[in-house]
């Protein structure tokens, strides 16, 4: 069973909604909407490149080559030409620090 | 483990921590080599530290997630002494008329045939020819691969370990395979090691490279140069054997250039590491010049082997012929970006290129995308790519016939494999290859 592991600092996100962090040996990029975060896989299940430039809506995620969006709670796809989901990791915050859970 | 990253970066970032320019110079004290080489590795590394600056080239890089590289944990200089073996595939499985091993970018053994060199072969290690015929590499290293041509090729200019050279006059040939070991064995270590083969007119020659890790679990960096040069008529073999584990990271810019009527064949094996990026340029320079590439790529667990290869016609009656074959397990990736480029005047060019690949898990993926750029208008020039899973029908067919899945799936890859085989002369690469095959499967020891 894994752990919550500390991967950022609040601070990290500057003025930013989201950072890159390097967890469980892949890419993953930690979203804050509102009040809540959210943290999924960096890589769109269509084109397998990085989402972290992609535009944040409604609490998806939207691949900035194709259009591909990804609900940031769950992964699944909501649009076409995605057809896959990305991984989900459970994420909080404690005092300054940003925390993930491996799925 | 969880390392936190600058926010939002680039579609590829990678510090420089680890190989800044402290770490530079201290490297360039631990060096004995002449003044031109020295040089060379200052221009190097200025362009290194520029290119850092620059975003890698889009179409190259953009499937390739290099964010988890952290240079800053590899160095070029562990300490303590390099093993003076390492067991690999390779080794051993016939004869060879000479052989250089670096371990962690450290020579430990270079040996040839004393017939072979009262002819003038020079088989060795960089800094030893370096040091003995330094006139004969100051004109050729570098002269295919361009070190500013992205930070990865700098990098490797600037931090350049050592390396293999081989160099065969004129119209001599050597015919028993030579070989060229470049191991890794201590945690974190960088071996920034560069092969150069030169066959003057008429020559022939082939050298057997393989990469190897002594333990499964030690990450690694390979950030490597290879530079064949084919003369008039020449005509060379290289077969490179990637086999590191699966910590480390290979990256590597890989040409060979070829003069009239010269050939090349190229074999390349892609069995380990973490993350691999080759990429591989054949150059038909002159007219009637032949390249031959092949590619075997076996790639599990989650393992990502790309490559982007580009085999260039700039003379007429010019003939390249490419052959990759992926096969893909767990959650691994394979990614292949082939392009055919012929320039003008490059009449009467025959130019082929193909990727197949063998997915056997739902999970894996292969991107195969094949490309052409012509600029002549007398050529023949084709592509081709497919993909797909192990057909079921196959696997039932053998199995009602005694064998088990495991055998039987085997059996299948071993065929799929096949056509690669078939198209290298040399039995100890092909028995390697299949030995390889069945150590990723599982059955072999």
């Amino acid at each position: 069973m894994s752990e919550f592991q500390q991967v950022a600092e609040l601070s990290d996100f500057g003025g930013a909604d989201r950072i890159s962090v390097f967890f469980d040996d892949r890419s993953v990029v930690v979203v804050r909407v509102e009040n809540a975060l959210y943290a999924v896989e960096d890589v769109c299940s269509h084109d397998g490149q990085p989402l972290t430039d992609g535009v944040v809506e409604n609490c998806s995620i939207e691949c900035p080559r194709h259009g591909a969006r990804f609900d940031l709670a769950t992964g699944r796809p909501l649009c076409m030409p995605a057809v896959e989901s990305i991984r989900v990791y459970s994420a909080k915050i404690e005092g300054t620090q940003v925390l993930l859970k491996a799925p | 483990m969880a390392s936190a990253v600058a926010s939002t970066p680039g579609p590829v970032s990678v510090a420089a921590a680890g190989f800044d320019e402290h770490a530079f110079l201290t490297h360039l004290a631990t060096r004995d080599e002449p003044a031109w080489l020295t040089e060379r590795r200052r221009a190097a590394f200025d362009e290194y530290q520029r290119l850092l600056r620059t975003p890698l080239a889009q179409e190259e890089w953009k499937r390739v997630d290099v964010r988890g590289l952290q240079p800053g944990k590899f160095s070029v200089s562990p300490s303590g002494d390099a093993p003076q073996q390492i067991q690999t595939l390779l080794e051993n499985r016939t004869e060879f008329a000479g052989a250089v091993s670096h371990v962690d970018g450290r020579r430990v053994e270079s040996r040839l045939a004393a017939s072979l060199a009262a002819r003038g072969v020079l088989f060795g290690s960089l800094e030893e020819v370096a040091k003995a015929s330094g006139e004969l590499l100051r004109s050729r290293l570098f002269s295919v691969v361009d070190p500013r041509s992205d930070r990865f090729a700098a990098w490797h200019a600037a931090f350049l370990t050592g390396g293999t050279v081989l160099y065969v006059p004129r119209n001599v040939i050597v015919d028993e395979p030579l070989y060229s070991l470049i191991g890794l064995d201590r945690a974190g270590a960088a071996d920034m090691s560069h092969t150069l083969i030169v066959l003057e007119e008429g020559a022939q020659a082939t050298l057997l490279e393989e990469t190897a890790s002594t333990r499964p679990d030690t990450p690694g960096l390979h950030v490597g140069s290879v530079e064949l040069i084919v003369g008039p008529g020449a005509r060379l073999r290289y077969v490179q054997l990637q086999n590191w584990n699966q910590q480390t990271w290979h990256l590597a810019h890989q040409a060979g250039r070829v003069e009239r009527d010269g050939s090349l064949q190229w074999t390349v094996a892609g069995i380990g590491a973490r993350l691999a990026h080759i990429h591989q340029d054949v150059i038909l320079a002159g007219p009637g010049a032949s390249g031959e590439v092949n590619g075997a790529t076996f790639a599990t667990d989650r393992q990502v082997l790309s490559y982007y290869t580009q085999q260039t016609h700039q003379a007429p009656h010019t003939h390249s012929d490419l052959l990759y074959k992926d096969v893909l397990r767990d959650e691994a990736r394979v990614i292949w970006r082939g392009m055919i480029r012929v320039e003008p005047g490059a009449q009467k060019t025959d130019g082929y290129q193909r990727n197949d690949s063998l997915l056997l898990s739902p999970d894996c993926r292969a991107d195969a995308i094949p490309g052409l750029e012509i600029e002549a208008d007398d050529v023949r020039c084709t592509h081709g790519a497919t993909a797909g899973r192990v057909d079921a029908d196959q696997v039932f067919y053998l199995m009602c016939r005694g064998i088990s899945r495991y055998e039987a799936m085997h059996m299948i890859v071993e065929g799929f494999f096949h056509g690669i085989y078939d198209r290298i002369a040399v039995e100890a690469v092909r028995q390697t290859l299949s030995l390889a095959v069945e150590r990723k499967l599982g059955i072999g020891t």
